[in-house]
């Protein structure tokens, strides 16, 4: 099975920075998240949405990209949140912790939604 | 640790599976989804399918990154055993290295976002969390983790072992 590198692309939708991520999250995907992390954050938006729709594969390499990026994001005192996470990956990130200390929405309208509310 | 010779209500264990691939990253999911397809008949429910396909995926890259130490002349061996009310994983390096012995404490992310443990160290946590039961054991020469998951009532792999032992 080939690797499907990630790929990452911003948007920018009410206020947030929305990370479209696509592909798998590994140890592959540490340049292409952090490039896409630098390009939301430098709108300096209050939340960065990272949206996992596209994404089918997360290790443990990857959970460690991720707890990087919200420990970057809890520094520079932003909101990191996700949203379209398989029940899966949803599971993994209780697991982990990871949902205590980010939003974990079931869609991108649910994430923008919130990320709204002061 | 399970007894493999055993019968199991009368059904001895039944490789479903055995092959070896060369340490490479991203051979990992190569891996899983191999296991996957060799355990579909046994009936998994999805979940607990997703969670093996994850175990599997780290055991398969602890085994090639600690080690063979990703030479991919290496090669990580891969059974897939039923038997009967058990489905057994065994991923085998060849690496030589000392046996990766499971962390006892929870990685704590509180600490980790504060900077005082390392973003790492999620894959021996991980696959604790997905499979019922790991075993490691080893020699100077290779190591083997074992992921063991029950099969559940509803489970083929466990209908096949009531009407082994009706019979």
């Amino acid at each position: 099975m080939p690797a499907k590198y990630l790929e990452a692309e911003v948007r920018r939708e009410a206020g947030v920075a929305v990370i479209e991520l696509r592909g798998e999250i590994d140890a592959f995907a540490e340049e292409a998240l952090a490039v896409a992390y630098e390009e939301a954050e430098a709108g300096n938006p209050e939340t960065i949405l990272l949206d996992f729709e596209g994404v089918d594969y997360i290790n443990s390499t990857g959970i460690a990209l991720i707890v990087g990026l919200l420990a970057k994001a809890r520094a520079a005192k932003k909101r990191l949140v996700a949203c379209n996470l398989s029940d899966h990956y949803v599971e993994i990130f209780n697991i982990t912790r990871l949902s205590d200390f980010m939003g974990v929405y079931p869609d991108r309208i649910s994430a923008l939604s919130e990320a709204s509310t002061p | 640790m399970t007894a493999y010779g055993r019968p199991d209500h009368g059904g001895g264990p039944r490789v479903l599976t055995e092959f070896s691939l060369p340490s490479e990253p991203g051979n990992e999911r190569r891996v899983a989804d191999d296991v996957a397809g060799a355990v579909e008949s046994l009936g998994l429910a999805p979940d607990r399918m997703e969670r093996l396909k994850t175990a599997v995926a780290e055991a398969t890259m602890n085994a090639m990154e600690h080690g063979n130490g990703y030479r991919p002349e290496v090669p990580v061996v891969v059974e897939v055993i039923s038997s009967g009310r058990e489905l057994l994983i065994r991923i085998t390096d060849l690496g030589g290295s000392p046996v990766p012995v499971p962390d006892p404490e929870v990685p704590d992310l509180s600490a980790k976002l504060e900077g005082l443990q390392t973003p790492r160290g999620w894959g021996l946590f991980l696959i604790q969390n997905m499979v019922d039961e790991m075993n490691i054991t080893g020699d100077r020469d290779h190591h083997t983790v074992e992921l063991v998951m029950h099969l559940e009532e509803g489970s083929k792999g466990g209908e096949d072992a009531s009407q082994v032992s009706g019979s």
